[in-house]
């Protein structure tokens, strides 16, 4: 397990806290809370050593949504791929207004 | 596939289940309630402690929807996912006093004991188990195996307490999953790389043959919600655990001669003619008994000399207005699996056709005689007939035999002089609202031998030993046990196998405290209570009780 942490200078405000996934194996669950601070990226990760493949990852999804958000993430094994997804997903739930 | 259930996330399951817009999800991901103990372990926690807790309509119905993820963890109950359970279950049972319905329905989907959590799953399990029982009074408790995990481990013994199972045909149900059986008695007892016996020993369509589960149904969204609506209208009841003298009257037809095998097992139980069944007290004999530290005691504490009975492993005996019951080892057993002392198919039932007896003969008196438990158990059997059988309904029966009790006013009381481990201590021990025990390094107190663990939990038994020292809900011995809080007493001093007549009277001194202390005390919040529970070893839970309070 490694513990991974980001920050980025993105502004876009979100209006509400989401949550989406689950820590199965192979995926990851993702929460996004409001915040008028940094955005930050806390990671719970099972899988050592990716750090650069996590900023990489972070950068492409913030570079084209730049939302302000406090991040956590506890991933158990996912590839970046299914962790885009994620995000992905969870910016859907934003647009929800259910 | 389409419409399919099983498929589905815990979440999403809750969700499908419920009528449109009426659902609402308590201490849910938002709610930053992690288990503290996984991290410890360089394990990825999840942020609903892989619980789904929602409040809902089915079909205008209330209902409470416990969603176990399996996905994550296994489905294992830890401190927190478990006292998410017993915190919503007894909020329910509150309303359904106040005289406002509310079915809980249970998905399980779960290996039983998140062994990371140990101790704390068997706590939690216990606790689950004697809120169902306490509901089972006002509304039926329905429970969903909806499969791939399943229903394994102490969960199962939960299972066998609901009133009414449903399962799809992609669901296995038992106590011990088959590595463990191959692990702790070898590959001859049960292969766990033999699939199609796997299913067919354990798979719901074999279950639904000998009455382990009522319905099984297609995996639609449909079906299962249909037959949830069509059991909160017939509120039908399997009274799986109040089949004690069946199971008895199957075991005395048993040849053990022989392996068990499906199809002489499904002809045995359509065959079963019933006889009452009451297991004696147990007398003085002439040969002494395989010896072990339930016994030196039970022997002591009752004053019969080489106790005997004719159900060789259980022995009770009422002393001073006290009832004393007690698993012990027969070496000369003919069940194979339970001659070190182990919980089997015979010992869950016999137990839990003494206590019923027991209640019954005080039903109508003031005071109920207390009821004093001998608790060295080193695990529940290993064996493949007992699964076939389904030993998780015998350790069941006993274990609500015992809630029944103490919920009618039966001072439960452990007297812990050996060990207390796993589905044997869920049987015979946990359900007490007061443990006693001894501060003696050879009681083992725990969920699963080392060996089993590592191999269940993919570490070697070097890193479960590391990990043990930073959860002591991990650690094998009672100084650690301690710190969870859930003891009335550790008794320094006294070794295991010293019962002696002094020692003897100082334990009663203590027992008699016990209950003089209990002032009408029915329920198991004693061991969320003491100093030490408040302090760290229930910290969690009680954050949790006060969330799911909050938000209920």
């Amino acid at each position: 397990m490694e513990k991974l942490h980001f920050n980025f200078d993105t502004t876009d405000a979100i209006a509400k806290p989401v949550h989406v996934g689950v820590v199965a194996s192979g995926d990851l669950e993702v929460i996004f809370r409001p915040t008028d601070k940094k955005t930050e990226v806390n990671i719970v990760t099972g899988s050592d050593g990716f750090k650069e493949v996590w900023a990489n990852v972070l950068k492409r999804f913030f570079d084209r949504y730049p939302i302000q958000a406090n991040i956590e993430i506890n991933d158990f094994g996912s590839t970046p791929g299914v962790v885009n997804l994620r995000l992905t997903q969870a910016l859907e739930e934003l647009k929800d207004e259910k | 596939m389409k419409n399919s259930f099983v498929e589905l996330h815990a979440r999403e399951r809750a969700l499908s289940l419920l009528d449109a817009g009426t659902s609402k999800e308590m201490v849910g991901p938002l709610d930053d309630m992690i288990s503290p103990h996984l991290e410890p372990q360089n394990i990825v926690p999840e942020s609903d402690d892989g619980i789904v807790l929602m409040k809902g309509k089915i079909d205008g119905n209330n209902v409470l929807v416990v969603s176990i993820e399996g996905k994550f963890q296994g489905g294992g109950i830890g401190e927190v996912s478990g006292a998410k359970i017993v915190a919503a279950l007894e909020k329910a049972l509150e309303d359904n006093k106040n005289g406002k319905t509310i079915y809980p329905i249970i998905i399980l989907d779960t290996g039983g004991v998140r062994l990371q959590e140990a101790n704390y799953g068997l706590l939690s399990i216990s606790e689950i188990q004697n809120a169902v029982i306490a509901l089972k009074k006002y509304v039926p408790v329905i429970g969903l195996v909806p499969g791939r995990v399943g229903s394994f481990g102490g969960m199962s013994i939960t299972a066998s307490i609901l009133s009414y199972l449903i399962a799809t045909n992609k669901a296995r149900i038992a106590l011990n999953g088959p590595e463990v059986i191959e692990q702790e008695a070898g590959v001859r007892e049960f292969d766990s790389s033999d699939k199609d016996l796997i299913w067919n020993t354990l798979g719901t369509k074999q279950r639904l043959a000998t009455g382990l589960v009522d319905e099984v149904v297609d995996d639609t969204v449909d079906n299962i919600k249909n037959s949830i609506v069509n059991e909160i209208k017939t509120k039908k009841d399997a009274h799986r655990t109040e089949n004690v003298d069946f199971y008895l009257s199957l075991l005395d037809k048993l040849d053990l001669s022989k392996k068990l095998d499906i199809e002489t097992y499904n002809k045995l139980y359509k065959s079963v003619e019933v006889t009452k069944h009451d297991i004696p007290e147990a007398v003085a004999g002439s040969k002494e008994g395989t010896k072990s530290r339930g016994r030196a005691w039970f022997e002591k504490m009752t004053g019969i000399k080489n106790a005997t009975s004719p159900v060789s492993t259980v022995l009770h005996a009422q002393k001073d207005g006290k009832e004393y019951v007690a698993i012990v080892p027969d070496a000369d057993n003919d069940f194979p699996r339970v001659r070190n002392g182990e919980v089997g198919l015979q010992e869950g039932f016999a137990v839990a056709s003494v206590i019923n007896k027991v209640v019954a003969e005080d039903k109508d008196k003031d005071v109920k005689r207390p009821i004093i438990l001998i608790v060295d158990v080193p695990s529940q059997a290993y064996g493949y007939q007992e699964e076939l059988i389904g030993i998780h309904v015998a350790l069941g029966s006993s274990a609500a035999a015992y809630a029944k009790a103490r919920q009618a006013g039966h001072p439960v009381i452990d007297f812990i002089p050996g060990d207390a481990v796993s589905g044997g201590f869920l049987a015979h021990g946990l359900q007490s609202n007061r443990m006693i025990a001894l501060d003696d390094d050879s009681i083992t107190i725990q969920a699963m031998s080392k060996a089993s663990a590592a191999r269940i939990t993919q570490r070697t038994i070097a890193e479960l030993e590391e990990a043990t020292k930073h959860v002591p809900a991990m650690a094998y011995d009672i100084d650690n046990y301690e710190k969870l809080g859930a003891l009335y007493k550790l008794v320094k001093g006294i070794g295991s196998w010293e019962a002696t007549d002094e020692n003897v009277a100082k334990i009663n001194q203590i027992i008699d405290g016990a209950i003089d202390g209990l002032n009408g005390d029915r329920t198991l919040h004693f061991r969320y209570e003491t100093p030490i529970a408040k302090e760290s070893g229930r910290k969690a839970t009680l954050k949790v009780r006060k969330l799911v309070d909050e938000q209920w």
